[in-house]
């Protein structure tokens, strides 16, 4: 049987592909036939009486409230988590005092040097100002002048950062070890990996509250929940892609498995898991100032405050703090990895000796001794600054009120031309037959198994819902309807995403075409990637309001770089020679684009398109603070009126429409059949 | 040199004692399940078939063969024969699905991880095609490789390190990276790391592949001079034939996983086993590689005007084939007549016109004392 299969399959290959050639046209004409019955008036979308069990906001309450009678007794809750959160509590409070003890001279000369040894010159005076600048920036406040520093925030941002990191590394280095030594880790590993990427971090905020309740051991644990999964997997990349001739060389030499590891995988690895933990620090300081939403301290909590309170001049400073502190940690631990090797040392870099090194320290221990015991120093001094946060208002007014005109025709033509009647499409779309239309797409992609987990998802989505005026502990709560917050999600997701490819992939194909587009793209991409999703929201409510136009803004913008780096680097990969072939023949520039480039870049732009929706649907939700309707907001509600049931509930549901949107643009036959 | 009957290798008669590495039997099966395979009537398919039906691939048919102590053997065919594959299987790097493998009398395939571990770590060293150096080590310390995981100390493994980088002629790039280093030097690199565990065994997996022809001849050259000097078993892998014929002391054509003939350089050019063999040596300059003993014939007492011995060259004759008039004698090792000189099958073979021409056997065996 299985021989007889493996024999079959080139065949189904060859069927897929022929049925993948009318994929567009069948779903296109299927797409017609349905808006005509849903236009001749089959308004059904979801019916909300068919609910399973008491709905899904009531399983979330009742186990909140489970939790939180049971916080005492039960041995689980009591003592495993209320011991491993009472132990991120106490180390980052320890952390936080420790950066407040070096001071502000020892944390700058600290950071400076640390961005020396690994780096430049320039690595280093560019942290200095980075680091200064959370000082130097200040916002209205009740200080001396009327204003005060951010040290303190930002201080507590390091510290949740570096005992996230820390938690991580712990967790991810090992078990990506463990996967790349045994086959069986790894499988077992991959479908939970994958599963923690598709998922936005606002899908698992709400049930970390409900187990470590708000505070800062929640914002850590969401921190590190989404920061392991790429550390886990470039290790084992990074393990697994040693060539295979070298570990060869070392077990004909008689290595032991051990010495294979210690002595050629794992110091050939040590350039991707250092990218790994690069891209960690960069994703932990993203959830960490989200983190703010559930209590945790530090610099999210003025652009959080600024959010809600339309303070945006507040928040754009706040934001620009946020910014500089992923360019500092960005820069350095990137130069981590670069100062590594070879390279380095052949571009002249001399590394120091164990003998400097003490040296080097003990002059930093001895700094740190005399500005804390002899100089009296503390936090930043309270003068050292100046706020812009009036200015940036004022800028940021002068340049709403000219685009006033523009921003509102933009604004209402999407609200009114495209948002609402997409909205009400979907919303009014027969379940079943979205289900049907997503099970067959996902079967053409991933043969029944898949179909049978899309339909199953969609089908639960719809069930899920809150039954009408639902009541908990007597009193009535939100009105949850699943479906059709989902829906409204999803029509935001669809237009940032068609704006997205429309603008992202030629921009890939022009980067790719002209080294000079390049060139001007690269520092955009680089920057617009190191930037946290939160970020975003500051300038797109500055310029467009709260609503439904900056969560799509914010989500475009978001998840652009992913769309044009995908397709340039996809159109890079297409071999020399290939081209050189279509050249020898004649082709025009665009013949070999469309006929030989393109064509071969296909699996790169699927895997662009595959990004670009969970980019956008992570940031569409997040687009929940600044009133972006849909799912998003229902976590935002939830949290703000203290409805735990709301709250999880849309996160399972975002749990829901991330698989469901995942596993449709993802086929079977992406590069070497792995997503990275 | 010695010679067998073309059959396979193991009538080999020794130079000193028993084999050094001895392998019977062995086969190399990939896909699942290969134990059905054993004794089916499937082993007969052609490869796609038999991929078809079973899932399985064929590298390694029922191979047996000897090396000797100080002798050069080796392994020859093209790309996907299952040469590299079989040399794999003699460390284990590849396991074996059947068969018997020893060296130095050790049983190979019996052996447990740490047994197995020991006789890679003193017995057998292997030269890679891609040179397999550890990009993260200086040259030294991929040199010292072998002896750091013997647990040898740090000071006496540079040392030894630092004396076979003289002999490979690299003295003064200890220090410097593999990719710093030229394609040839990486190879002697490579070639010190596995001399300098001092093995009785040397495997050299498509070593020069990579090299360029000039630089390729001069590590071949660089192996024969070592050679003499070290004589250790070497085990060559090759698809090159020019090679194969200059560094082998025997020579086994390999295809589809099979040894196709094993002999002599001057037996496989000489007297080739099938149209394979001799489709591959077709375009080989025989004056080269055959030796006079290919044109004997009996001798029926006329006294010969002049001799030559039986391994000189047929092309280093043609002076004396065209330069006396009488016949000429064939000498053997002692200096013994073996028989007369067939100056019309010298004129073929040098011509290329081998064919039936040429007798299935080579008159003399020379050198079978």
């Amino acid at each position: 049987m299985s021989s007889a299969a493996g024999s079959v399959a080139p065949l189904g290959g060859i069927r897929l592909r022929v049925a993948g050639r009318y994929t567009t046209s069948l779903a296109a004409g299927v797409l017609v036939c349905v808006a005509g019955v849903a236009a001749s008036g089959f308004h059904t979308g979801f019916p909300r009486r068919w609910v399973l069990g008491a709905g899904a906001p009531n399983w979330f309450d009742r186990l909140d409230s489970w939790v939180t009678n049971n916080q005492s007794s039960n041995f689980f809750l009591h003592t495993i988590v209320g011991g491993f959160s009472n132990f991120l509590n106490g180390t980052t409070n320890d952390v936080v005092s420790a950066l407040h003890w070096l001071t502000w001279v020892g944390v700058l000369v600290i950071a400076t040097l640390l961005a020396w040894l690994v780096g430049r010159w320039r690595t280093a005076a560019f942290s200095a100002l980075m680091v200064a600048s959370f000082g130097v920036l200040q916002i209205p406040n009740g200080g001396p002048n009327g204003i005060a520093d951010m040290w303190s925030s930002a201080m507590t941002t390091l510290a949740l950062m570096a005992v996230a990191i820390v938690i991580s590394t712990i967790v991810g280095i090992p078990l990506g070890v463990a996967a790349a030594v045994w086959t069986p880790v790894s499988k077992t590993l991959r479908p939970v990996l994958d599963m923690m990427q598709i998922l936005p971090a606002f899908a698992y905020l709400v049930p970390i509250v409900v187990l470590f309740s708000i505070g800062n051991p929640a914002g850590i644990v969401a921190t590190v929940i989404y920061a392991v999964p790429p550390l886990v997997r470039f290790t084992e990349v990074g393990i697994r892609t040693v060539r295979r001739d070298v570990i060869e060389a070392a077990e004909s030499f008689g290595a032991t498995r051990r010495q294979v590891l210690r002595d050629v995988q794992l110091p050939l690895a040590a350039q991707a898991i250092l990218l790994g933990l690069n891209q960690v620090i960069m994703m932990a300081l993203s959830i960490v100032v989200i983190a703010s939403l559930v209590g945790a301290g530090g610099l999210g909590d003025p652009v959080l405050q600024a959010l809600q309170t339309q303070q945006i001049g507040m928040g754009a400073v706040a934001g620009v703090l946020i910014v500089f502190m992923a360019m500092w940690l960005d820069r350095t631990s990137g130069a981590v990895g670069r100062s590594r090797g070879r390279a380095a040392v052949a571009a002249g870099r001399r590394r120091l000796g164990r003998r400097e090194l003490l040296a080097v320290w003990a002059g930093v221990l001895a700094v740190v001794l005399v500005s804390h015991y002899g100089l009296g120093l503390g936090d930043w001094p309270a003068g050292w600054g100046f706020s812009v946060v009036d200015q940036v208002t004022n800028g940021l007014n002068w340049v709403t009120t000219q685009l006033a005109g523009v921003s509102a025709s933009l604004s209402s033509f999407l609200t009114l031309q495209v948002l609402n009647p997409l909205q009400r499409f979907l919303g009014d779309f027969p379940w079943w037959l979205l289900a049907g239309i997503v099970a067959a797409a996902g079967w053409l992609r991933g043969g029944p198994r898949r179909a049978l987990l899309l339909a199953g998802c969609v089908a639960l989505l719809g069930l899920m819902q809150a039954p009408a005026g639902y009541t908990f502990q007597g009193t009535t709560s939100y009105d949850f309807t699943a479906w059709g917050d989902a829906m409204q999600t999803l029509s935001l997701v669809i237009v940032a995403l068609a704006l997205d490819l429309v603008i992202g992939i030629p921009l890939g194909i022009a980067a790719y075409r002209w080294r000079a587009v390049d060139q001007a793209l690269r520092p955009i991409l680089d920057l617009l990637q190191t930037l946290p999703a939160f970020v975003y929201l500051i300038p797109v409510v500055a310029l467009f309001g709260v609503g439904n136009l900056a969560g799509v803004t914010a989500s475009l913008v978001y998840a652009l770089p992913a769309a044009v780096r995908a397709t340039t680097l996809g159109l890079r990969a297409v071999q020399r020679d290939v081209i050189e072939a279509g050249q020898a023949f004649g082709s025009t520039r665009w013949q070999l684009l469309r006929k030989v480039e393109l064509p071969i870049a296909r699996p790169y732009i699927g895997l662009a398109v595959n990004q670009t929706i969970l980019l956008v649907m992570a940031e569409v939700v997040v687009a929940g603070l600044v009133g972006a309707g849909g799912l998003g907001l229902d976590v935002v509600t939830g949290f703000s009126r203290s409805e735990v049931g709301l709250g999880a509930a849309a996160g399972l549901a975002m749990v829901l429409m991330g698989i469901v949107l995942d596993r449709l643009s993802q086929s079977n036959q992406t590069i070497g059949g792995r997503r990275e | 040199m010695t010679a067998t009957n073309g059959a396979p290798g193991t009538e080999r008669v020794e130079r000193s004692g028993a084999p050094l590495v001895r392998v019977r039997g062995v086969w190399k099966i990939f896909g699942p399940h290969p134990e059905r395979l054993r004794g089916s009537d499937d082993l007969d398919l052609p490869r796609g078939e038999l991929l078809a039906k079973t899932g399985c691939t064929i590298a390694s048919r029922d191979i047996t063969f000897d090396v000797g102590r100080g002798e050069v053997f080796v392994i020859m065919g093209l790309s996907g024969s299952g040469k590299s594959t079989l040399v794999r299987c003699i460390t284990r790097l590849v396991e074996p699905t059947a068969g018997d493998i020893s060296i130095g009398g050790q049983d190979v395939l019996g052996a447990d991880a740490r047994t197995l571990r020991e006789l890679r770590r003193t017995k057998i060293a292997m030269v890679f095609q891609h040179f397999g150096l550890f990009p993260h080590r200086t040259a030294i310390d991929n040199v010292a490789y072998g002896l750091e995981v013997q647990g040898v100390a740090r000071a006496t493994r540079h040392q030894r390190a630092r004396e076979i980088l003289g002999v490979v002629g690299l003295s003064g790039v200890e220090n410097a990276y593999p990719d710093q280093l030229s394609g040839g030097m990486q190879q002697r690199v490579g070639l010190a790391r596995a001399l300098a565990v001092d093995p009785e065994v040397l495997i050299f997996d498509e070593a020069f592949s990579a090299l360029d022809p000039l630089i390729r001849r001069e590590m071949q050259d660089e192996v024969l001079r070592l050679q003499e000097r070290l004589q250790k078993s070497v085990l060559f892998v090759t698809h090159d034939l020019d090679e194969a014929l200059k560094i082998g002391d025997r020579i086994a054509i390999m295809k589809d996983g099979r040894f196709v003939q094993v002999g002599t350089p001057a037996e496989i050019v000489g007297a080739p086993a099938d149209d394979y063999v001799r489709e591959f040596v077709r375009d080989v300059p025989r004056g080269k590689v055959l030796t006079a003993s290919f044109a004997v014939q009996p001798h029926a007492g006329e006294a010969p005007e002049s001799t030559v011995r039986h391994d000189a060259r047929l092309g280093e004759l043609l002076p004396v084939v065209f330069g006396v008039q009488g016949p000429i004698g064939v000498v053997g090792a002692d200096d013994e007549l073996v028989g007369i000189l067939d100056r019309r099958m010298v004129v073929h073979i040098l011509a290329g016109r081998e064919g039936g021409t040429v007798p299935e056997e080579p008159a003399g065996t020379p050198g079978a004392a």
